[in-house]
């Protein structure tokens, strides 16, 4: 049993922990830019990676709305999930922990259809919710650091954009959680047909989106 | 109870799941790395010379060498040259630098500091337009070792393109007083273009061009740029001559058709020019060639196969450069062609974007502020144009095509002086450049 748990152990240092060969790509064009325009730059930049153009990350953050009608639970696991990401695109992006695009976007799907899998099975918030979440949250920044690689960092603004990207990003995620409350949760959260309609319902939307990417990823990217 | 069971089957689910995810990529892995990259065929006049033999019988050499032994540092660095030098002569660059990659990859897995090993992969960077990761290679195999004449030409290719232009001809320099010959003319030869010196350019190129074996790839190759020299002063009559040279010394070699069907468009004899294009794209996969042969179809009146033709080259590029951000050891990054082509066929906003994906990796290179100029104008933002376009001209380049793109650009902008000064300078020699430029600049200058 040991040696098993070493061999894993191992196996996913391995998988993990990149060799020098990924370094994070460099943004020349802000090299010389103003700090300010730095940081508008990489705060829109994790803005727009989630709205518009983060569907995945969009219907995670959905999916994580709908099991509790409390804005605050909510808030704590959208913190744990940012947590989480910064912590992995921050060390992917310097290079200490990268994994493989061909592995993290397959992952990212599976993460969503467990969400919303969940969704329907659980009929309240577990306590070790927070905990998958922040997993996840572990998983969706490496996909984030792949993305924000293909637009790279200036030398020598590491932090403070890394900083604006996971703040745009977080602004993102908490426009959704606004919207979802604002429009969805607060105006039919005390309607008897509540959960079978809606969580059930959105939920099940969301299964089938991410059952399709999963699918798709796994079996069907080059 | 159901539920608490069927809860345990979705986190069981879920981590088989993933385990295989994670399975199906380390086998995915595995299977690059055991991978053995053949030759493949060439096709046409190529097939039938001498050097084919040749190459096929070093190859075999060196793939039965590494049978034998899989650590093998020679064999394996040889092999990867002749991948390299197989992906030049027959354009398929997608196939033969990735089998170039994997054999030098193996050599750096046992030995990182392996000069030849490092030279060769700061090579298939460049070809693959990662044009920093290169640069950085090569400084690394500069350190090594100092004295090695290759390594300076990757160093002079690699600061050109990232618009480091002095140290690009401080490398020219060293190049030149340890090795001077064809290579090291030939990059003597391009700083003199870039720095507006076509005389000295043409002059530089034809020393390269008579360094070098009548038929061998490399001399032919300069042959092909001293052509291109011609048309860019408007000599269209040396140009061809070139062109023919190249073409008669080693036949099937798809570069001097290209410039054949160049001069022809010149000429306004588009079927002869489509039929150029055809011949070089029957022996080469080349999305450069595939997106002039659309144009010289549209030129020929021939507008559907223009059309599916500019459709399959930008399908091409986009997955080759998709490729190139997922996996960094192959794929060619493809943003500046695209601009380019979607500039040509219209599609403005895309060539936009993919004109500042390339200005990202590379903001000091007089081509891509260009190409960004050049977009921007076609967006109707004269003022961030007039901004790149004046950063496109800070080694004083004269190439005709800059030249009218700058005229325009001051054209719109409302500075008429600047734009008649540089429209003259740029069709003064009547250039063979692009068309429909040529007839815009020309129509321009008539108003001014």
């Amino acid at each position: 049993m040991y040696l098993l748990a070493k061999k894993i152990f191992i196996f996913t240092v391995l998988l993990f922990v990149a060799p020098t060969l990924f370094a994070h790509s460099i943004n020349y064009a802000l090299e010389n830019a103003p700090a300010k325009d730095v940081v508008w730059f990489y705060l829109t930049l994790g803005f727009t990676h989630i709205i518009p153009a983060g569907a995945d990350h969009i219907l995670f953050v959905m999916g994580l709305c709908l099991l509790s009608t409390n804005v605050k639970t909510i808030l704590w696991q959208a913190t744990a999930f940012t947590v989480a990401h910064s912590v992995t695109l921050a060390l992917s992006m310097k290079n200490i922990v990268v994994a493989p695009s061909a592995v993290v976007e397959p992952v990212i799907a599976l993460s969503i259809l467990f969400v919303a899998v969940e969704n329907i099975l659980l009929s309240e918030l577990k306590p070790w919710r927070i905990l998958l979440v922040f997993l996840f949250g572990l998983i969706h920044g490496m996909g984030f650091a792949s993305s924000l690689n293909e637009i790279g960092i200036p030398p020598g603004k590491f932090y403070t954009s890394i900083i604006a990207f996971n703040v745009g990003v977080e602004i993102g995620q908490i426009a959704i959680i606004g919207a979802m409350f604002g429009l969805l949760i607060i105006p039919l959260r005390n309607k008897i047909w509540y959960r079978k309609r809606v969580v059930y319902g959105m939920s099940s939307m969301i299964a089938l989106v991410a059952l399709y990417w999963s699918v798709e990823r796994i079996f069907f990217s080059a | 109870m159901k539920k608490n069971l069927l809860y345990l089957s979705l986190i069981s689910v879920f981590i088989l799941a993933a385990g295989f995810v994670v399975m199906k990529y380390k086998t995915s892995e595995t299977k690059k790395e055991s991978a053995v990259y053949q030759l493949l065929e060439r096709r046409g006049a190529q097939a039938q010379t001498e050097e084919w033999t040749t190459t096929k019988k070093a190859a075999e050499k060196f793939t039965t060498a590494i049978e034998a032994n899989p650590y093998d540092k020679k064999s394996l660095v040889s092999l990867a040259n002749l991948m390299v030098m197989e992906g030049r002569a027959t354009g398929n660059y997608t196939y033969y630098d990735m089998a170039a990659m994997k054999y030098i990859n193996n050599v750096l897995a046992v030995e990182p500091n392996n000069f030849e090993a490092l030279t060769l992969k700061a090579l298939v960077q460049l070809s693959q337009h990662h044009f920093a990761d290169g640069l950085a290679t090569a400084e690394a195999a500069r350190k090594i070792n100092p004295y090695n004449a290759f390594v300076y030409g990757i160093l002079v290719d690699g600061n050109v393109e990232m618009g480091h232009y002095d140290s690009a001809v401080a490398a020219a320099d060293k190049m030149l007083s340890i090795r001077p010959d064809l290579r090291s003319y030939a990059r003597a030869s391009y700083l003199r273009e870039i720095h507006g010196d076509y005389p000295g350019a043409i002059e530089a190129m034809k020393m390269a061009v008579d360094a070098g074996a009548a038929g061998d790839e490399a001399t032919e190759w300069s042959r092909v740029q001293l052509g291109h020299l011609y048309e860019n002063i408007g000599d269209l009559k040396n140009a061809a001559m070139q062109y023919t040279f190249a073409n008669n010394e080693r036949p099937g070699y798809p570069y001097p058709l290209a410039g054949l069907a160049r001069i022809a468009i010149a000429e306004k004899d588009y079927n002869k020019a489509v039929a150029y294009y055809q011949q070089a794209d029957s022996i080469v996969n080349n999305s450069t060639f595939k997106g002039e042969l659309a144009f010289a179809y549209k030129l020929a009146g021939r507008n559907a196969e223009a059309k599916k033709l500019i459709d399959a080259a930008i399908k091409e590029m986009a997955a080759s450069a998709k490729a190139a951000i997922t996996d960094e050891s192959i794929g060619h990054y493809s943003d500046k062609e695209l601009a380019e082509i979607y500039t040509r066929t219209g599609d403005y906003d895309k060539a936009l974007e993919h004109a500042l994906a390339e200005y990202n990796r590379r903001p000091e290179n007089i081509d891509v502020n260009e190409m960004l100029a050049w977009a921007y104008y076609k967006n109707g933002d004269f003022d961030k144009a007039i901004q790149y376009i004046k950063v496109a001209h800070k080694t004083g380049s004269q190439n005709p095509t800059l030249l009218c793109h700058t005229g325009l650009i001051f054209l719109k902008a409302g500075d008429k002086l600047q734009a008649k000064k540089y429209l003259q300078d740029g069709l003064k020699s009547d250039p063979n450049i692009f068309a429909a430029l040529k007839n815009e600049s020309t129509e321009a200058l008539k108003q001014l």
